[in-house]
């Protein structure tokens, strides 16, 4: 920044020196023709730009808008070096004297922000450029400067008149095309801009009107259709216009800074209102930036990730999307994100002001979402967990009914039979032989049964005894790494046994896996439950029931539930449960 | 000549067990089906005097079966079973166009006469 100052102050004096040239040149040199204008509107139009575009390249350094105003004033002081009748001088001057257009041109198109919006835009700058150096400097190989009363024209190559007034044609009718188009483009960005841009827009878009109509009459002039007196008193109220310019840039600055203020004041104001008069947050922003589709979103640092206000997760708008974002913080931390259109990208300092105007409106808005955000998850949670309960009461009724009531109705169907076959001793022990296996095997799926309702051995003889059952009936194998080593209580037991179950019915059922592991630690208050596989990975939390189930039921403890791809491949799932 | 009987259940214990006491009772078991729409088919093919229809099927509802059944006009007499009891079914066997209803664990040659006959 302080080399910027530096070298702005360098082009300050520059531009001084800029300014002095013409009005020197012009003093000493009457009788050229246009002395008279170049010595009074030289400096002062190429002062006032140099010094109002070094003011605004200072306080936006990476807004092109200042840099541009300042190439037209340096630009403009070239151009009056052709009331010199030295011939580099002059020629230096020749060649300067349409581009302060072209530069003008691209100035007002870009304004506010130093960039060109849209295809048309950018085609009516370019032509410009083009007018003013390709074509310009082509007229001047052929133009005799002499007929205007200025020095010898040191590149005219030709002597071709004719071709030089057709090129001179061309080049007021492509200049008539460019500067009607300049206020088609300034009429789409003040359509697009909002209210608080207004106030910056009106007072350059005015006098831009007022100087491209000047500039069109000027053009018209030269086809010869008006009286000298006329034709001057427009190139007179032209240069008026052109000088106004840049203090019409200021006067929008002051207006934006008075709007700005009132803005704050009234946002202040409308933020102090008692409970019940007061308008909701959004609203008083929106009308403080003048954006009614303004969005606020709240920082959850728990979650990490945006809400709304009634609480539901939210994403901030990425590039392209029309909205930007500006970030409120309190202490080093974020509140909320202001989301507002793109087009008050450059009021940055406005939306900057109005979030620290609000902030701790928004803090407690933030508190309140939070709360909602809290409310909505345990709602889902209960939710979740009535659906989870209702369904594996279905799953125990279906069990029952597809295995050991089956096998009981076979069993007793086989015994009806034998009593029947009593005279035929070895059917009727076939029969027995047979209702005997329903029987074992209705035995063993009602046990299996059981134990996923409540595992015994877990109530028996603990944790560590259970994980050691699970890994024996694991069809892959389970290799236990690390036990607990005491009892824990027996919510905490629960939780932890069915991590580990469901993780190794995950594991056999989709993990492709040849081995996997089981860790169970106390560390500092809490149990520590981990099972890593070897598998294909790529588990899921949020698409599965069951691991689902599982982050419900770690709820009730409070715990909490991880699942991520394990280092070297397979799946790793971690559950913390605190236990006092 | 025997009563012909399609068994139409989706658990193969039940299906080999009726099989056995219905064929020791003097029935011809003419074919077996494992849920509702293979059951129609059977029914449709072999056309038998008895369906025994379980109620809980994988893909039709055993009630729906013995509808479809009744309305095609088919001679064959539909008698649904279950391993639920009667009173769980809150009459809709009445209205689905069978014949009965016979509780799987007491299911019988005689159970079966007693509702065709």
């Amino acid at each position: 920044m302080i080399g910027l100052r530096w070298a702005l102050i360098g082009l300050g004096v520059l531009g001084v020196i800029a300014g002095v040239v013409p009005l020197v040149l012009g003093l000493s040199a009457p009788e050229v023709n246009d002395a008279e204008l170049v010595t009074v509107f030289g400096p002062l139009v190429g002062w006032s730009f140099i010094g109002t575009g070094l003011f605004a390249w200072y306080r936006r350094p990476d807004n092109r808008f200042g840099a541009l105003m300042t190439a037209v004033g340096f630009t403009w002081c070239l151009s009056g070096l052709t009331v010199d009748t030295t011939s580099g001088v002059f020629l230096i001057g020749l060649l300067f004297s349409s581009l302060p257009f072209a530069l003008l041109f691209h100035m007002l198109c870009a304004f506010p922000s130093g960039r060109l919006e849209g295809r048309f835009g950018r085609a009516i700058v370019a032509l410009g450029y083009f007018i003013t150096t390709v074509l310009y400097w082509t007229i001047l190989l052929f133009y005799d400067t002499t007929r205007d009363e200025w020095p010898d024209n040191p590149i005219q190559v030709f002597e071709d008149q004719s071709a030089a007034d057709a090129l001179l044609n061309l080049q007021s009718v492509l200049a008539i095309v460019a500067i009607l188009g300049v206020p088609v483009v300034l009429w789409r960005q003040w359509k697009r801009a909002s209210p608080a841009q207004h106030a910056v827009l009106a007072p350059v878009y005015g006098i831009a009107a007022v100087l491209m109509v000047m500039l069109v009459a000027s053009l018209v002039a030269d086809f010869g259709v008006m009286s000298n007196d006329l034709e001057s008193a427009i190139d007179i109220a032209g240069l008026i216009c052109l000088v106004l310019v840049p203090f019409a840039f200021l006067a929008g600055l002051a207006r934006n800074r008075l709007s700005s203020a009132g803005a704050i004041g009234e946002l202040v104001a409308s933020l102090s209102e008692r409970e019940g008069r007061r308008r909701s947050l959004r609203d008083a922003l929106a009308d403080a930036l003048g954006d009614p589709g303004l969005t606020l979103a709240y920082w959850l640092p728990d979650r990490e990730h945006y809400v709304n206000a009634e609480g539901e997760q939210m994403d901030l708008p990425g590039p392209g999307t029309g909205r930007v974002t500006t970030i409120v913080e309190h202490a080093g931390e974020p509140v909320a994100a202001i989301v507002y259109a793109a087009s008050l990208a450059d009021e940055r300092e406005l939306v900057d002001a109005v979030g620290a105007a609000a902030t701790l409106t928004l803090e407690n808005e933030r508190l309140d979402a939070e709360l909602r955000a809290k409310v909505a998850e345990l709602r889902d949670q209960r939710s979740r967990s009535l659906g989870a309960a209702l369904n594996e009461r279905r799953r125990l009724e279906r069990n029952l009914h597809d295995g050991a009531q089956q096998r009981l109705v076979s069993m007793a169907l086989n015994l009806r039979l034998a009593r029947a076959r009593l005279d035929d001793p070895d059917k009727a022990a076939e029969l027995l032989e047979s209702a005997a296996g329903e029987l074992d095997a209705a035995i063993a799926e009602l046990r299996e049964l059981a134990r996923g309702i409540h595992p015994a051995v877990l109530s028996d003889r603990g944790l560590d005894a259970a994980l050691e059952a699970l890994a024996l009936r694991s069809p892959v194998p389970v290799e236990l790494e690390e036990r607990v080593g005491e009892r824990l209580p027996e919510p905490v037991e629960l939780a932890a046994y069915f991590v580990v179950a469901e993780a190794l019915t995950n594991v056999a059922k989709y993990a492709s896996a040849s081995r996997a592991t089981v860790r169970a630690v106390r560390d500092n208050g809490h149990v520590i439950v981990e099972v890593a596989d070897d598998g294909v990975g790529g588990a899921d939390p949020s698409k599965g029931s069951g691991l689902r189930g599982l982050a419900d039921r770690l709820c009730a403890v409070d715990g909490r539930l991880e699942v991520e791809d394990a280092r070297g491949g397979g799946t790793l799932v971690r559950a913390d449960i605190p236990c006092g | 000549m025997a009563t012909r009987v399609l068994i139409v259940d989706d658990h193969p214990s039940f299906r080999a067990s009726a099989r056995m006491l219905l064929e020791a009772e003097g029935y011809d078991v003419v074919g077996e089906a494992e849920d509702g729409r293979s059951g129609l088919a059977a029914a449709r093919d072999l056309r038998p005097d008895v369906v025994l229809l379980d109620i809980q099927l994988p893909d039709i509802d055993g009630f729906q079966v013995a509808g479809e059944l009744t309305a095609n006009g088919q001679r064959s007499a539909v008698v649904l079973v279950s391993s639920r009891a009667r009173e769980d079914l809150c009459g809709r066997v009445e209205s689905s166009g069978a014949r009965g209803f016979i509780p799987k664990s007491e299911l019988s040659g005689a159970a079966l006469e007693a509702l065709i006959s």
